[in-house]
């Protein structure tokens, strides 16, 4: 079978190595790399950019990326001889914020990026990368990172305004300096990285199995779709199977979990748009959501039930049909409870043209998740790259063509049924027994690993050595794409009274960018 | 808008009668982990330290002569100990595991020349809670939160906690916007060094007297990021911290527990004890 995406790698002279049947490997040189890339990103999404160093070895600057109509992924990269390399940026604007990741935690600088500031370090000392050298000298930070200039917003009347890093309500902390000439939002410079925690680089190390838990921790509301990612990344390394009924089971927990993520994201649209009833009852039903996972599985956010090969758990048929009960219930009052939103004026009218992502924009800096196809971008990772027990059941993808909040919104609630529907295949088609899987083939190698999370979808690259410990792991979550637009829609002619409506629609976790 | 109040009607009272003995416990999910020391060997004990992935659970010595320390401020909750060893750690659905002293979150066993595992060292700690004037919050709480670094679990939880099943208003509590109003200070996640000075700031804005709550395992001892040199914390290093609700996250019903229990309002269930029930 020739490829799509083989013929459009050879089409730019490479030579593809295929290094399992959806994980393509392809390697230039520094100088050719952004060309290629580019060249590529004209038909593929740029999925990941990102430096990953095993010393000795010099850094190895890699990109992810797929395209329609072909469920593989390619890996491209480039070792990097110098401590610079030409920026991609000018040419496809996907890349700008992997490229200041790259700067700021590796120290490699992209040349010629249009605004190479920094991400999260924000009055760090230049000379400092994370993700190069640890330990870090922290006597020097003990004051707020606010030095960081912003873009310099003028005219007459404009002022600023800062909101955060200490929210009002018990909200993530992150911060927003918005621009404004009295009620609208002229610009909005997000200031994020306040939560960096360094998981990646606590992992090394570790043995793959126990960093499971560092990967269920980038994010609480995603705890499990980037816990699924990174053990799959594992045992695709490891050539390690897992069993139909294992296959079921994470599938049957990742849409539990878009569940009570969804039902949050749109209980806290409907707070803020003042109606408190509508926050109630979504606020029952995630609290719903979340003790069906506690009785499930034993922890409310799912942690703790992923393990290389498989899963710690078996769900028996008592608290499956009682499962399957209640999901049938979620049904029917989601659904009345959205019509009833739809009904509401209050409401519509505060989303309706609010906070909008152009479609062109989202395609041209490769959103993904729910805020790119409430902008017409019809990617999910669970139809374009079938994993788990995917395959099994019949969903559709949700999109949206308008792009504001009254899209996301629609996407959300959407979105729900079809997990719902999900669910409610899987538990009636529950496969028999329980095969042991067979032990895996080795314990050293590298791979990709990828599961939709409520956010969109979340890329996993872990490379392990003979001991089966981590070298090196990346995690690109949605957040890590999807905050760049988010700072674009605020300033596309809103208020500053739209700024809670816009940040529930986008519903992105300052931790899962942070890390 | 009619509509919206009917079906707030048409739903009914789903509020939880917590903290009542009878609603414990409903969140279905475990709230705490205790080992149960009279059923575990010395083999068993270095076992589950090995397995541990945070400092809840550490070992010395040998099979002849040892200790094993259990911190529950640790405790991720991740279950490799109970499932490896259901008989000797324990699953406890009880939400009631918030403490006012960091010790009584800890204890150490030991064994040796024959022995079987005894605890050593239940420390008596009431005396070391020094009584503050916090009875002056009986009636009413306003409360500060500041994430410093969480993984959006505990504000999850917390978020909760307004949902109507808890509903804390009803007891008086508030999350309250600004640090000026606010009487308590709680806390979430391992103090990250980008967050230290804001937390010190609002912690500095607030007016005397007032509490800390240290929510989750990261608050109190950084949890799964110990060795992480990005962390500051954890926060009972930089301030003064008068409850600590363990759990990752804690359950709201948990993190209501604790809020209580700093204002005077709930009484303290000895983590470390093996029956968990007497307090000290």
């Amino acid at each position: 079978m020739t490829r799509q995406l083989e013929q459009l790698v050879a089409s730019g002279g490479l030579q593809v190595a295929w290094r399992r049947q959806d994980e393509a490997y392809a390697q230039c040189r520094q100088r050719e790399f952004a060309d290629q890339v580019s060249a590529l990103a004209r038909s593929a999404t740029l999925s990941d950019l990102f430096v990953a160093t095993v010393p000795p070895a010099p850094p190895r600057l890699t990109a992810v990326m797929q395209m329609v109509g072909d469920p593989a992924w390619l890996l491209l990269s480039t070792e990097l001889a110098t401590k610079a390399f030409p920026s991609l940026t000018p040419k496809l604007h996907a890349a700008s914020w992997y490229e200041r990741e790259i700067l700021e935690m590796h120290g490699l600088e992209p040349l010629g990026h249009p605004a190479p500031g920094r991400l999260r370090l924000h009055n760090w000392p230049a000379d400092h990368y994370p993700m190069r050298d640890l330990p870090f000298d922290v006597g020097s930070l003990s004051q707020l990172p606010r030095s960081n200039p912003g873009p310099a917003v003028t005219g007459q009347g404009v002022f600023q305004l800062p909101l955060g890093p200490v929210r009002s309500g018990p909200q993530e902390s992150a911060e927003f300096l918005f621009f404004s000439g009295g009620e609208d939002i002229v610009e909005v410079d997000l200031r994020l990285g306040f939560k960096y925690r360094a998981i990646e680089r606590l992992a090394e190390g570790q043995p793959a199995d126990r960093a499971i838990q560092l990967a269920e921790r980038l994010a609480g509301t995603s705890a499990f779709a980037n816990g699924l990612a990174f053990t799959r990344a594992v045992e695709r390394a490891i050539g390690s199977s897992v069993s139909t009924v294992d296959e079921h089971t994470r599938t049957l927990l990742a849409e539990l979990e878009r569940v009570h993520s969804h039902f949050g994201t749109i209980g806290r649209l409907a707070e803020a748009t003042g109606l408190l009833v509508a926050a109630s009852q979504y606020g029952l039903l995630k609290e719903e959501a979340l003790r069906a996972a506690g009785r499930l599985t034993g922890h409310r956010y799912l942690r703790g039930v992923l393990c290389v090969g498989g899963m710690e758990i078996e769900l028996e048929a008592g608290p499956r049909d009682e499962l399957k009960t209640q999901v049938a219930g979620w049904v029917e009052r989601s659904a009345g409870l959205k019509r009833l939103l739809e009904q509401t004026t209050t409401f519509t009218d505060r989303l309706d043209t609010t906070a909008i992502l152009l479609p062109d924009y989202a395609a041209a800096h490769h959103v993904i998740g729910p805020v790119g196809r409430a902008s017409a971008i019809d990617r999910d990772a669970r139809r374009d790259h079938p994993y788990c027990a995917y395959h099994t059941v019949e969903f559709a993808v949700p999109t949206q063509a308008d792009g504001d909040a009254e899209a996301r919104f629609q996407l959300h609630a959407n979105e729900l049924v079809q997990s719902l529907r999900i669910m409610l295949q899987l538990l009636d088609s529950w496969p028999a027994g329980r095969e042991r899987s067979a032990p895996p083939a080795g314990r050293a190698g590298s791979a990709l690993g990828w599961a939709e999370a409520p956010g969109g979808e979340t890329l996993h690259w872990v490379e392990l050595d003979q001991e089966g410990s981590l070298l090196r792991w990346r995690a690109r979550t949605p957040a890590a794409v999807n905050w760049h637009p988010f700072a674009h829609a605020c300033g596309s002619g809103n208020n500053l009274t739209d700024f809670p409506v816009i940040e529930a629609s986008f519903s992105i976790s300052p931790a899962e960018f942070d890390r | 808008m009619s509509r919206w109040i009917g079906k707030g009607i048409a739903t009914g009272v789903r509020t939880t009668s917590f903290p009542d003995a009878q609603s414990l416990g409903e969140e279905g999910a475990a709230s705490a982990i205790r080992p149960v020391w009279q059923s575990l060997t010395p083999v068993q004990a270095l076992a589950a330290a090995d397995l541990c992935p945070t400092a809840a659970l550490e070992a010395s010595g040998t099979q002849s002569k040892g200790e094993l320390r259990f911190d529950a401020g640790a405790c991720i909750l991740c279950g490799r100990c109970t499932r490896e060893f259901p008989a000797g750690f324990t699953r406890v659905a009880d939400p009631r595991v918030a403490v006012r002293n960091r010790d009584h979150l800890r204890t150490t066993v030991k064994w040796g020349d024959g022995q079987p595992l005894a605890p050593a060292s239940l420390r008596e700690a009431a005396d070391q809670v020094q009584q503050r004037a916090f009875h002056l919050f009986r009636r009413s709480l306003h409360i500060r939160h500041v994430d410093a670094g969480s993984c959006n679990g505990c504000e999850s939880e917390l978020q909760m906690m307004t949902s109507p099943y808890l509903d804390l208003h009803r007891l008086g509590l508030f999350f309250t916007p600004t640090p000026r109003h606010a009487d308590a200070l709680l806390v979430t996640g391992i103090v990250t060094q980008n967050m230290k000075a804001a937390l010190l700031e609002t912690y500095a804005a607030m007016p005397a007297p007032k509490l800390v709550i240290a929510a989750g395992a990261c608050a109190i001892s950084c949890g799964s990021f110990s060795s992480s040199s990005m962390s500051a914390g954890p926060l009972d290093q930089l301030l003064r911290v008068d409850a600590y609700v363990p759990g990752c996250p804690p359950t709201p019903q948990a993190l209501l527990h604790g809020l209580l229990l700093a204002v005077e309002r709930a009484t303290e269930r000895n983590q470390a004890a093996p029956d968990g029930t007497h307090g000290p």
